[in-house]
Formats: structure tokens, C-alpha cells, sequence
């Protein structure tokens, strides 16, 4: 449906019925005038308000949202309102790396009573969003093509190429395997340059493991499907924050399992590897050090600088050490003193609103529905039930449209918000290599700002910022309208 | 589907500004819509009737009807379509009144704005699927907060009605404000003797409970099954010893105490029994007041009580009752009226408020009914009344007027010249608001028979003349002048707030109150009693400024309320409640953390975890289903489905 | 910080013994305030009554003076200028009205003006009590007075921004500290009737005279003022007031800076005493030096401090 044509701007409130509702109601009775632009969904409470429904009203052309509900602590449910405050303080946040101006979306509390506060609050939102231009139409904006150059310095030594460990390892595994159901691990691919996921059940499987930089899977995305047995698992820095996260949650049990921790020598990017050494038939040799990647490939050598070829993330990342570990192996470096920001996100803030919506169009027409990203992602615990899939709930439709695919991505994002460690996998397993990580990398910026620098996967006892509340907010300000 | 669309005119209050018949034409075109028209009045009877006949004759298993908000007439469409045979649930209101004719005049935008929330309705219902309740046990007892004359009529009123009663009062004594006074109005009888009885009744009733010197601590649960928590603040007496016979009272050395029952106007001893009439007749020890609770050697009363009550280590216990419904009834208190620095900031005694002066008059006051100044204790022979002091005046944020005082400063001055006939009264008022049965003939009598002169205009200034008088000046807006009169007593008819603490209380109770503090009724004119929660009701002043007669129907209102919500013993659970979609819950426990109410518990389900909801607990806030990623819990009535129906028929290209 | 001084017309004129007094206990208590030089009418009478704009535009034209003097604060012992020059800087505050008000000046009035105050709060603020009463040399023991403000100084009361607005104290604050008993006055910021000298006389007569009788019944020494209009009508036309009502009262009416200028031991003639139309003569009779002042340093006159 269309707003009436150049009057009208398309505004959606999502109101609690029990305040805002009300005070709505309020401002009629006492026959408050106002703009006759916003259209009212009532909600029984604005902890009910999914903020994925604000994005898909601004994707699908609103101007504007707004979410009103009973003011902290006046909550008909008690502390549905506290939620909302946090979850929809992330929201605004987030919209601006999608491309959409923050001032589209605004939240706010308004009692039944408040009948005055209503109507100064619809008059204004109003007002503010006639001062924008209207909304862009996704489909209408202009592509921008541009690649990333994801540069960045070596951030601490990472010993690319060390193995003196390795002997250790099995030693280890080898050890404790008959109490095991099995121990997760990597083996080769299809050649050399590529690794599979291992599951060690025997010493003859053992003589398979592999521990390198091309070994990228992250295993703990497995731990879920071995819930109710006792498994082994291998873990690097990253992989370990994943598994902390999963124990928060409950979906895994810390007495089922033996964690066997390495320390991170980084992991080789491969589509950039592929794309140096273009199509071969044979890949024959492969050595990896600190400096060189030698390969031996069609029986010709080639050598590549290995910092040149080393996943972004692995440069900037601060800290090898993970934070949960039964048997540490080898020695870890330990944190660096500075820490770096994520390349691809550094690209984005330096765009535009506009332009970051054209990127996301761009980047996004690449998308093949393959999933990769959500498959590969440790913390995607719903598996099958994926909404993106269902019809109950119909989140999605079947139409492979550029938008409903940066929905998607959008989903994926926000199901994270609090949760994601940062471990990469969603955007190294992307075959169209699409830069799809500065959605999760921005929003766990927003929630170490909003939630005193907090970074999911650190602590097993912590609780998701998401799940919990404060009655006084440290770093939410209350969107007030007088 | 087979919808049917209603869009009410509601007379002229939504065809005065909404084009209905456009609305309805437009609706006819919607999906599944079969049947539009535009009813006069869709709520009246012949309308009702109207809708199930179209249900009848359209075979219809949906129905939309367009006209005032939900909050007001849901209920009753609802049963509407009931009687039709059709399921309740589907049934979707569109509000354009409250939210669209009262709020616009262009009727163009308005006509479209009510067809698109008809068209949002036609979706939403689209998606809608039948709901049933289930049944419930509840415990029918009840909670009664609040121990003046409306708590006292609501306590009574259910008792006799067989309900068992936990009364719960704030102070050491119930009677409230009312047992202070001293007569009351239009009929000048005693306040003791129409109120004493009732008291008794409540300490003599078999089925109530009374906690005096108590408050509410915590409250949980929900309609049919709450838990409250009690805290009996120490009285340092032990009431179960204690006889109520005053001997402490007349031996405490410490006579210096500020005397609340009596508004201040006479000093009280540290240990104290209200008044003599108090329910329950009990000691308690003022702390602040109390020599030994303060570190110095004293003791007195622990020696002369003949029960050994006294117990100086006594400290806050907490009881913890089951109720099924709540009666809220906590009452009112006057404002700090000494922001006014124009009559003085309260530093000239001989300006007192007219709770105080119904103390003066009080044959069992402190000055056994004898008038005199505070300041000298001289009889006064000039009294002057001021009203609407921190009432309907916008200047200090109180514009709402306070309802009785027109009608006590009459009685007051009635009562003044039937002590001291030899004295004259004034009164400054803005208006006289009289509105109630005999009322306007008893303020005509206050001037007629006993000569109190009423003068129409407020009082800028009272000031001592420093010979011993009060001078007040104001202006006679009548006759167009200023006057000035000397006063040997000012009685300020101060204005009402809300109870202290009815904010927090509200909060306990998650009800609603107002930008005054005071509590929120469910509808101003149809729900007075009722609150937005259910099985929670209002009483007497705290739901706003009402008199005595006033507050003892709200009482008894309250009460019936309690009766009828308890005339069954199972209660219908409200079927919009979270249901989780087993397939596809993976009982990663997300829900469970966020429930406010604990409604959520993780059960296994073919040796799965699986979340499941205990129904009679859940409340419908839907945070549940706002956080599972995977969609997999439900709110029924409100479903990601329903939402986004909505959604994308407002935001669809 | 910067002061200018803003006397108003009635210090050159019907008020010479407030500007005296003023600039004699400024003197002593070491405040130097730079008069406004070529400073015109603040617009309180009778420009107000006809045009806000034509007052709004006399008022703009000395708070620019003042700006461009480069002060920060516009001082003035008169609380009617300072009613005007507040509510000026306030009605400038909207964007069309100073437009208008420019048009009516020889060159735009400055982007930033000066705020105003009283002579009396900005002495407050330069000189605590308990530094004043060191100051002092004569003791008010003995004196019971009472503090009369006029109805401008403290209204409207989010304009003036001068204590509560119903029950100020700062001359209270002063003068107790100087020794003096201060009576309770509640009549301290009623009205005296000034406005209505000319055309009402009767009124002005009872509103003076009630402030008086007041006065008398406490049992005051004298009224202590600080506004030339309140303290014409209460002085010069005390005769009137005393037919009206039907009584003597003889009351003395000085201004506070006279009586803190006797309390630092300030010459009477310095002070301009003897231009009280009521003699003040049994209130100095009263007067005794000060116990500790008599052993101690005496006290330059010059010394500035800050």
C-alpha cells in the first residue's frame, strides 16, 4: 500500500498496548491533532517487538519506524520494556551500517495517560522524517562496485608454518582417546592447500590429523550434533571463544568434553591463494613458513609471500591464547599491546548512507543462496529450523530477490548481536566472497560500546547482553521527546 | 476465508471526518472479504444484530469491524461473533476514532488512513486462527490494601460475601482520613459514630485478617492466583500481649513527638495509641521519638506495662498471603502546601490546614472540640477559609480540582459558628462545586443561616499584622476589588495528591497511574473500578479526588467486582499465550532466561529438550517469541505471521 | 570579571543619596564599578507603557555600550532598570524582535550582551557576610529593622531569578551579620503603589501606609529599601500614608547601602543622609562603635582586593 501520494509519509508505529496503546487513545479522546501519516500496529508488549520487523518495514520502503512502550519500570509485564530498551538501542545502531539513516527508527515511552506526550511524540516523528527526503527504494539505488583492499599490519608474531608441537598433540589425543567417542580435528582435502574436518576415533585416524593454516573449519560448530557424548576438540584462539559461547548458552555441556588448545599460527585466505596460482591440475608440494608459502604446482614452484596471503582477521587479531583450554599445547605469544579494527568495517565507515546501501545492493547481487555462511557459523545453533527456510514463521519469501538475500544477512546479524565471537568462518566460507563479516564485526562494536566492552565467548558464566537487562542503563539514554 | 468488514459512523464521531461508505466500498475489494458496510452504530444492539446476521447470511468466519479502539469495545464484538458461532479470535478491530476521526479533520487523509487500518485488520485476521481457554482453580481470597472507609467497605462487603479478607493498613489504626474528621457533610453527623462500627465490624469479622502497621513488600503472580508479601513494620509492642490500656501512653516521659493523627497541632508521647476508638486498639512505639530506641537510659513503658508487651528488640517480619484478587484502596494525602511563600511557607501558626482545624473541632482532639489559635490558645473571632490552596492551579502543577472541599469548608464554617457563635467566617473560592445530593442547599445554608460570607476570588497575601491578627488580603472578583480582611485563624482547604508510595506500589501491582500519581482506571466512564490488570481493583481516592459517599460505592463496587470474578471456582485463562512449535524448538533455553514470569520450563520431549509453556502462567507479553531466532514459540493472537502481515501490507513495494 | 555600572536616571536626581551611599560603601568595601559612559534612559517609564519595542531598543542601546566596554555584567542599584534590561536580553533572544530593535538603533546591538544584575546581588557575591562584618566598624546591635524589596526585585520571579521569590533575604543576610535585628516582614516584596503616584494617589497612600503600619506594629526602627520609587513613596510621602491611615508612624526609610555604610563607619554626609525626608537621627542615636573594631588596624578605603 501506498502513502497518500506526496502528503504522506509511510510511518509504522509498533505500540504496547497497554501504555503507549492507551496513551494513543488518550490523545483521541481529548482530540489531540495530529499527522495523519503514522499507521498503528498494536503489539501486547514492546519486548514483543522483534527488531528484524523495524528492518524489514524500513527495507520494504517505511520512511520511518516507531517504537513506543511503557516507561521503564512501568512495564504491564514488568521488564518487557527493559528488553525492548536494549535490543532495540542495538537496532538503532545498527542501521547505519546497512545503509539506513538511524533517524528512520525511534523508540520511546508514553503512558496511557500521556495523551499530550503522544501526540508531541507523533507530531515530532513525523515532522522529523518529512525534513528527510523519503526512504530509497532498495531496488532503486545505485550499485557500487568497489573492491575492498583489506590490507593490514602484522599485528604480533603468529609463526605461521610451526609444527614442533604437533608430536605433542598426538601424544595427547593419543592418550585420552579411548575415553573419547571421538576427538575433532582437520585432515587434507582434495590436495595439499585444502582441509576437511577430522573425526578421530582410532589411532590410525590420528596419523591423519593435520594442524595448519590451511586448516580454517571451525570445528566447534560440530559440538552441538555430539551433545549427550563425550568428544575431544581442538581449538585455536577464535575457536575457543565459539566454544566458551556455546557452553554460556547451554547448547553444549562443559563435562562432555576435552579441549586440546594450539596455538594460532593464522589461516591462509584461501580464494586469494586460488586466485595467485589460477586453474592447476596437480598441486604436488606445499611448505609453509613464517615468510613463504612454497608450492609446487603443475611441476612448476611458486612462492608467495605469506602475509600477503593470511586472512585479514588472523592479521589483526590480538590474542592467541584461548580462553578455555584442558590441555594447552605449545607455546602462545599472548596478547599484542594495540588492537586493530576490522579492515572491511574501517572501509565502511569511511562510506556514506547512501553508499553503504549501494555496496550491500552490489556485493549482495553475488549472492548464490548457498548458505556457506550460516552452515559454517558456530553459533547458528537452530540448523534446520532456520527461519530463512520456513514458511511458519514466513520471515523470508522464495523470491531470491538482492533484498530478501541482504535480509537474510540481516537475520543472520542480528540473531548474533551478543553472541558472535568473531571467528570469520560466515565470510571465509562465502565462495563469492562477500565481505558479509562487518555486519557481525559492527555489531559487536556496538555492544562492547552499549555493554561495557563486552565481547561474547569470553566468559562460560557470563549472560548474553541480549538476554538480560539493567534497570538503570549506563549507556542508554532515554529517547526523550520533551 | 470469509470476512465480513464493519465500518462504524459511531454517529458523527468517526462519518463526521471519515468517509465510511468509501471505507467500506474500498474493503470490499480487499482479499477474502465478501461482505463491507457502514453501520450507524455498530456497538448498539440493532448493530450487534446486524453483524450476526451477516454471519448467518454470508456464512462469514471472519469479521472486522472499523470504529473506537479495542480497548474499548474488543470485548464486546467479541462476544458478537461468539454468539454467531464463530470462534472469538476471529474477530480484528480497526480504530479509526481514537486514532483517526478525533484526531484529524481532513477527511481525505482520513479516509485513507481508515481503509489502510481496515485493510491492516482484513491481514492480520487472515492470519488468525481460533483460540480456546482453558480453566483454572484460583484461591478465592482477598487483598485489601489500605484500611480508610472505602478498604473498610470493600473488606466488609466481601466478607459478608464469604470471601476471606487480608486487609493490609500503612498506619497503626484503620479509619483512615475519615476518622479524623470530625462531622461530616451535607448532614453534620458524627464522623466517629457513622465510622466506629464499621471498625469494629472489621476487628470482629471472622474472615478478615487485619495487618496494621503493614505494608506491601512484593506482589507476584496473576488473576485467580497472587502472592503477596507482607512487612509488618516493628512496633516495638508485642500485640498479641498488648490490651490497649493506655498505661504507657499516660507514663512515657518523652511527650514530644510529633502528633500525626492529630496533624501536628498537639505534641504526642513516644508511645502512643492513635485514638481512643483505634482498630486495633494497640501501642506503638514512635522511634524517632523513643528515649531508649535512642541510645539514652528510659524504659518507662516496659516497666509500667502490666503484660510485659514491650519488646525494644523487635524488628520487621514479613507474612506471605495467597490471594485472588487485589483491592487497591490506599487513599490520599494533602500536598506540602507550604510552597506557597504568599502564605507564609508554614511559618505562621495561626495558617493551618483544614485536616488540622477538623482536629481542633474533634470532640476527642486535643483540645476536646474547644477552637482555639494554636498560636496564643485563644478563641478566635474571625475565621477566614481559603480553598483550592494546591488545587486547580496550574502554577504549581496541580490542575485538577480536589472534589470535596467546597463541601467541608462549608460544613467547616457551619461547625465554626455552632462553637463560637459569636465569630464571623469567610470564605475565598473559585467556585463552589456542589454538584451531589443536598450539597448545594447545605452551602447555601452555610451562608444563609449562619451568615459565613463567601467572597469569589483567591487570596494573594496572608501576613500577621503584628498586632496579634492575621491579615488576608485577595480580590472580590464579583464586585471587581481588592479586599482585606483580619483573620484570627486562617484554614487552608489544602489540596489532595496521591498516597506516598502509590507510585511504587503501582509498580508492584503493574498498574497504571496517572501524571499525579493517581491510579489508573481501566476506562474513565465504564471500567471505573477496574485496572488494566486483571483482578486487580480500584477504590476510594487513590483512583482519584472523590468524598466520602463517593469512596463507600467504589468500595462496595470494588467488592462486587471481587464476588463476581469469584462467583466460579475456576477461572478462564486468556488463550493468547506463548505455544511453542516443537519441531522446531532445539530447547536452547533463550526463552526460558527472558520470561518475566517464569512461565516458560524445559521439559524433554523424545528424550529431546524442548521449552513448554505452563498456560495459567503465562501472561501474553510475547518477549518469548521476540527472542527465539528460530521462530519457534508463538504468541497466539500476535505471531511473527500476524505482525508481519501487517508489516508488509503497510511496507510492500 | 568585568562590571559596568548602570545608575538609572533617579541617581542623579530624586535618589542622590542611594548613588551617594552606593558608590560610597562600594568605595569602602573595595568594588570598582566604571559607569556606563553616555549611558541614556532604560525605557521603564513612561516608554514601557506605550512600546515594548521603543524601551526594548533604549535598553539594547546600553547593553551594548556595555558590551562593547567589554563587560561581562551590567550592574545597577535600580531594581525598575534592571527589570527592563533583563526582560530586554530576554525579548532579544527571538530573532525578529532584535531585527526590529537594530532597525530603531544608529548600528546593530552586539551578538553577545552583557548579562545584568543588581548592585546588591553582585556586591553579595564579591563580599561574603562574614568578610562584611569584618568589615565593619559600627554595630547595628540595638536596631530592629525590616527588609523592604519592592514588588520588581524579585518579579517575575523566572526573569529576576532573585531568591524565593515571595520571601527573599538577602538584606536580611547582610544586615544580620552587621548586628542588626532583622523582623520577620512579610510585606517585603508587596506593592507600594508607586505606579499609581500620579493618577491614584489614594491607593498608592493605603498601599504605603499598610507596608508602614506593618512596620510600626513590629515594632521596626526603620524600613530598609532598596528601590528609589519604593523609598520616595515611603519616605517623601509618608505624611499622606500616615493621613490615610489615620495614624504617625515617623518611620525612617534609608536605603541599605546607608545603613551598611554606618556600619563601616561611612561618614552621614558621605552617605547623604540628611536627604532622608524622615530624620534618621533616633536610629543613629542607637548606634555604638563596634567592641573589636576599636583595637583593631583601621581600614584604607582604597584597598582593592579582587
Amino acid at each position: 500500500m501506498s502513502a497518500l501520494a506526496n502528503e504522506e509519509r509511510r510511518i509504522v508505529g509498533f505500540l504496547c498496548n497497554w501504555c503507549s496503546y492507551g496513551g494513543a487513545d488518550t490523545a483521541g479522546v481529548a482530540r489531540a491533532n495530529q499527522p495523519t501519516d503514522l499507521r498503528i500496529i498494536r503489539v501486547p508488549c514492546s519486548g514483543r517487538v522483534n527488531p528484524l520487523f523495524v528492518v524489514k518495514a524500513l527495507l520494504n520502503g517505511a520512511d520511518g519506524v516507531l517504537v513506543s512502550g511503557c516507561h521503564p519500570r512501568d512495564c504491564h509485564y514488568g521488564s518487557g520494556n527493559f528488553y525492548a530498551r536494549r535490543r532495540l538501542e542495538v537496532l538503532k545502531r545498527f542501521l547505519p551500517i546497512l545503509g539506513i539513516d538511524p533517524q528512520r527508527f525511534s523508540y520511546t515511552w508514553v503512558s496511557a495517560s500521556e495523551g499530550s506526550r503522544w501526540q508531541q511524540v507523533v507530531t515530532r516523528f513525523t515532522e522529523e522524517i518529512h525534513a528527510l527526503e523519503p526512504a530509497p527504494r532498495f531496488e532503486d539505488v545505485e550499485p557500487l562496485e568497489k573492491a575492498l583492499t583489506l590490507t593490514q599490519e602484522k599485528h604480533r608474531p603468529l609463526g605461521v608454518g610451526k609444527q614442533d608441537w604437533l608430536a605433542k598433540l598426538k601424544e595427547a589425543i593419543s592418550d585420552k582417546l579411548a575415553d573419547l567417542d571421538c576427538v575433532l580435528g582437520w585432515q587434507q582435502g582434495r590436495d595439499l592447500l585444502h582441509s576437511v574436518p577430522l573425526f578421530i576415533q582410532s589411532a590410525d585416524d590420528l596419523q591423519k590429523l593435520r594442524c595448519d593454516a590451511t586448516c580454517h573449519n571451525n570445528l566447534v560448530r560440530y559440538l552441538p550434533d555430539f551433545k549427550g557424548r563425550k568428544v575431544g576438540i581442538i581449538v585455536r584462539g577464535c575457536e575457543a571463544k565459539s566454544l566458551v559461547q556455546l557452553l554460556q548458552e547451554g547448547i553444549i555441556n562443559r563435562e562432555e568434553l576435552v579441549i586440546f588448545a594450539l596455538p594460532c599460527q593464522g589461516l591462509l585466505d584461501l580464494p586469494l591463494v586460488e586466485e595467485a596460482l589460477g586453474r592447476y591440475q596437480k598441486l604436488e608440494g606445499l611448505e609453509i613458513t613464517d615468510s613463504a608459502l612454497k608450492l609446487r604446482v603443475d611441476g612448476k614452484d611458486v612462492t608467495l609471500a605469506t602475509a600477503d596471503y593470511l586472512q585479514s582477521r588472523c592479521l589483526s587479531c590480538p590474542n592467541d591464547t584461548p580462553v578455555l583450554a584442558d590441555y594447552p599445547i605449545g607455546e602462545f605469544t599472548g596478547e599484542s599491546a594495540t588492537t586493530a579494527q576490522c579492515p572491511e568495517l574501517a572501509f565502511l565507515d569511511s562510506l556514506s548512507l547512501t553508499e553503504r546501501l549501494g555496496f550491500w545492493r552490489a556485493c549482495l547481487s553475488r549472492c548464490i543462496l548457498c548458505h556457506a555462511c550460516r552452515n559454517s557459523c558456530p553459533m547458528c545453533v537452530c540448523r534446520d529450523q532456520c527461519i530463512a527456510e520456513s514458511r511458519e514463521p514466513h520471515w523470508q519469501s522464495a523470491k531470491a530477490s538482492v533484498k530478501e538475500k541482504f535480509f537474510f544477512q540481516i537475520i543472520h546479524a542480528l540473531h548474533l548481536a551478543g553472541r558472535c565471537t568473531g571467528c570469520g568462518q560466515c565470510q571465509a566460507n562465502c565462495p563469492m566472497g562477500i565481505p558479509i563479516f562487518a555486519l557481525r564485526a559492527h555489531l559487536n562494536r556496538v555492544i562492547s560500546e552499549l555493554f561495557d566492552g563486552y565481547q561474547a565467548g569470553l566468559d562460560p558464566k557470563a549472560v548474553p547482553p541480549l538476554l538480560t537487562y539493567a534497570q538503570e542503563e549506563a549507556n542508554i539514554q532515554e529517547r526523550s521527546w520533551e | 476465508m470469509r470476512i465480513g468488514v464493519f465500518v462504524c459512523h459511531c454517529g458523527s464521531n468517526i462519518g463526521g471526518t471519515v468517509d465510511c461508505a468509501q471505507v467500506a466500498a474500498q474493503a470490499a475489494l480487499y482479499p477474502d472479504v465478501v461482505y463491507a458496510t457502514d453501520p450507524m452504530y455498530t456497538c448498539a444492539e440493532p448493530g450487534q444484530a446486524a453483524i450476526e446476521a451477516a454471519i448467518h447470511e454470508h456464512q462469514l468466519d471472519g469479521v472486522v469491524v472499523a470504529s473506537c479502539s479495542p480497548r474499548m469495545h474488543e470485548p464486546t464484538f467479541r462476544k458478537t461473533v461468539e454468539r454467531a458461532g464463530l470462534n472469538p479470535y476471529m474477530f480484528e478491530m480497526a480504530n479509526i476514532r481514537e486514532h483517526v476521526s478525533w484526531i484529524g479533520r481532513d477527511i481525505a487523509a482520513n479516509t485513507h488512513k481508515a481503509a489502510e487500518l481496515v485493510r491492516l485488520a482484513v491481514e492480520k485476521l487472515r492470519q488468525n486462527s481460533p483460540l480456546r481457554s482453558q480453566e483454572f482453580p484460583i484461591t478465592r481470597r482477598v487483598l485489601i490494601i489500605g484500611g480508610g472507609v472505602a478498604g473498610i467497605q470493600a473488606a466488609l462487603d466481601c466478607a459478608e460475601g464469604g470471601i476471606p479478607v487480608v486487609l493490609v493498613e500503612r498506619e497503626a489504626t484503620i479509619g483512615g482520613k475519615m476518622a479524623k474528621l470530625d462531622k461530616t457533610f451535607p448532614t453534620v453527623d458524627c464522623s466517629a459514630c457513622i465510622l466506629g462500627p464499621k471498625m469494629v465490624d472489621v476487628a470482629q469479622h471472622p474472615k478478615i485478617s487485619l495487618y496494621a502497621h503493614a505494608e506491601i513488600e512484593e506482589i507476584s503472580g496473576y488473576v485467580g492466583n497472587f502472592t503477596v508479601k507482607i512487612r509488618k513494620r516493628a512496633t516495638y509492642v508485642d500485640w498479641d500481649k498488648c490490651t490497649g490500656c493506655g498505661t504507657c501512653t499516660e507514663k512515657c516521659p518523652s511527650k514530644t513527638s510529633y502528633d500525626h493523627f492529630n496533624e501536628g497541632i498537639a505534641k504526642t508521647t513516644a508511645i502512643t495509641i492513635a485514638f481512643p476508638q483505634a482498630i486495633p486498639k494497640k501501642a506503638v512505639i514512635n522511634k524517632d521519638f523513643c528515649r531508649q530506641l535512642s541510645g539514652k537510659k528510659c524504659g518507662v513503658c516496659a516497666k509500667v506495662c502490666p503484660t510485659q508487651a514491650i519488646d525494644f528488640a523487635m524488628e520487621d517480619t514479613f507474612v506471605t498471603e495467597n490471594v485472588g484478587s487485589i483491592v487497591v484502596a490506599t487513599g490520599y494525602d494533602l500536598m506540602d502546601w507550604t510552597v506557597y511563600g504568599q502564605y507564609g511557607h508554614g511559618r505562621y501558626p495561626d495558617v493551618i490546614t483544614s485536616l488540622a482545624y477538623e482536629r481542633l473541632m474533634n470532640a476527642s482532639g486535643p483540645t476536646q472540640g474547644h477552637i482555639v489559635r494554636p498560636s496564643d490558645g485563644k478563641e478566635p473571632k474571625s475565621v477566614v477559609f481559603v480553598q483550592c490552596v494546591g488545587s486547580r492551579d496550574p502554577a504549581i502543577g496541580r490542575p485538577y480540582c480536589s472534589g470535596f472541599c467546597c463541601m467541608y469548608t462549608a460544613k467547616q464554617a457551619i461547625l465554626t459558628k455552632d462553637h463560637l457563635p459569636d465569630s464571623q467566617s469567610y470564605v475565598f473560592y473559585m467556585d463552589i462545586r456542589a454538584p451531589g445530593k443536598m450539597y448545594d442547599e447545605f452551602t447555601r445554608r452555610a451562608q444563609e443561616e449562619y451568615g459565613t460570607q463567601y467572597i469569589r476570588g483567591r487570596v494573594s497575601q496572608i501576613f500577621p499584622d503584628g498586632l496579634g491578627q492575621m491579615t488576608v488580603l485577595g480580590m472580590d472578583t464579583l464586585l471587581g476589588r481588592p479586599v482585606e480582611i483580619k483573620a484570627d485563624l486562617v484554614v487552608l482547604a489544602v489540596g489532595i495528591e496521591a498516597s506516598k508510595g502509590a507510585r511504587e506500589l503501582a509498580e508492584k501491582l503493574r498498574i497504571s497511574y496517572d501524571a499525579y500519581g493517581f491510579f489508573l482506571e481501566s476506562h474513565v466512564k465504564l471500567k471505573p473500578v477496574e485496572t488494566n490488570t486483571a483482578g486487580v481493583f480500584l477504590a476510594g481516592v487513590c483512583q482519584g479526588a472523590k468524598d466520602i459517599p463517593a469512596s463507600v460505592a467504589q468500595g462496595s463496587a470494588a467488592a462486587a467486582k471481587v464476588l463476581t470474578l469469584f462467583a466460579k471456582e475456576t477461572l478462564a485463562s486468556n488463550p493468547q499465550i506463548a505455544q511453542v512449535v516443537l519441531k522446531r524448538c532445539i530447547g536452547c533455553g533463550k526463552c526460558l532466561r527472558c520470561c518475566p514470569y517464569g512461565a516458560i520450563k524445559s521439559s524433554q520431549v523424545r528424550g529431546e529438550e524442548k521449552a513448554e509453556v505452563i498456560a495459567t502462567m503465562c501472561q501474553g507479553c510475547g518477549l518469548c517469541t521476540a527472542t527465539c531466532p528460530q521462530g519457534a514459540i508463538q504468541l497466539a493472537h500476535a505471531t511473527d505471521n500476524q505482525i508481519l502481515a501487517e508489516v508488509d501490507t503497510l511496507c510492500q513495494l | 570579571m568585568q562590571l559596568a555600572y548602570f545608575p538609572g536616571c533617579s541617581a542623579k536626581g530624586s535618589s542622590l543619596d542611594y548613588e551617594l551611599s552606593t558608590q560610597a560603601v562600594l568605595n569602602a568595601l573595595g568594588i570598582s564599578l566604571r559607569e556606563l559612559s553616555d549611558w541614556n534612559c532604560c525605557g521603564s517609564t513612561p516608554a514601557h507603557a506605550v512600546s515594548n519595542l521603543l524601551s526594548s531598543a533604549l535598553c539594547a542601546r546600553n547593553l551594548d555600550l556595555a558590551a562593547k566596554a567589554g563587560a561581562d555584567l551590567l550592574v545597577t542599584p535600580c531594581p525598575s532598570c534592571l527589570s527592563n534590561l533583563k526582560a530586554t536580553s530576554k525579548r532579544l533572544e527571538d530573532a525578529a524582535f532584535r531585527q526590529e530593535v537594530n532597525a530603531l538603533l544608529d548600528s546593530p546591538c552586539a551578538e553577545t550582551l552583557p548579562e545584568s544584575t543588581s548592585v546588591m546581588q553582585a556586591m553579595a557575591e564579591l563580599v561574603s557576610c562574614e568578610e562584611l562584618a569584618k568589615k565593619a566598624r559600627t554595630s547595628l546591635q540595638g536596631l530592629k529593622l525590616v527588609a523592604y524589596y519592592g514588588c520588581l526585585m524579585s518579579r517575575p520571579p523566572e526573569l529576576m531569578r532573585f531568591e524565593d521569590p515571595e520571601n527573599p533575604m538577602l538584606m536580611e543576610r547582610m544586615l544580620t551579620a552587621l548586628g542588626a535585628e532583622m523582623l520577620d516582614f512579610p510585606l517585603k516584596t508587596a506593592c507600594c503603589g508607586a505606579a499609581f503616584g500620579i493618577p491614584k494617589r489614594p491607593l498608592t497612600a493605603h498601599n504605603c501606609g499598610r507596608i508602614l503600619e506593618l512596620a510600626a506594629n513590629l515594632g521596626a526602627d526603620a524600613i530598609v529599601t532598596c528601590c528609589p520609587l519604593c523609598q520616595m513613596n515611603l519616605d517623601l510621602r509618608q505624611a499622606q500614608a500616615e493621613k490615610a491611615m489615620g495614624r504617625h508612624f515617623g518611620l525612617p526609610v534609608p536605603y541599605y547601602t546607608q545603613i551598611i555604610g554606618l556600619a563601616l563607619g561611612l561618614a552621614p554626609k558621605d552617605l547623604g543622609l540628611s536627604k532622608l525626608v524622615v530624620p534618621i537621627d533616633a536610629l543613629l542615636a542607637k548606634l555604638s562603635p563596634k567592641q573589636d573594631s576599636l583595637t583593631s588596624e583601621p581600614q584604607s578605603h582604597n584597598e582593592v582586593e579582587r
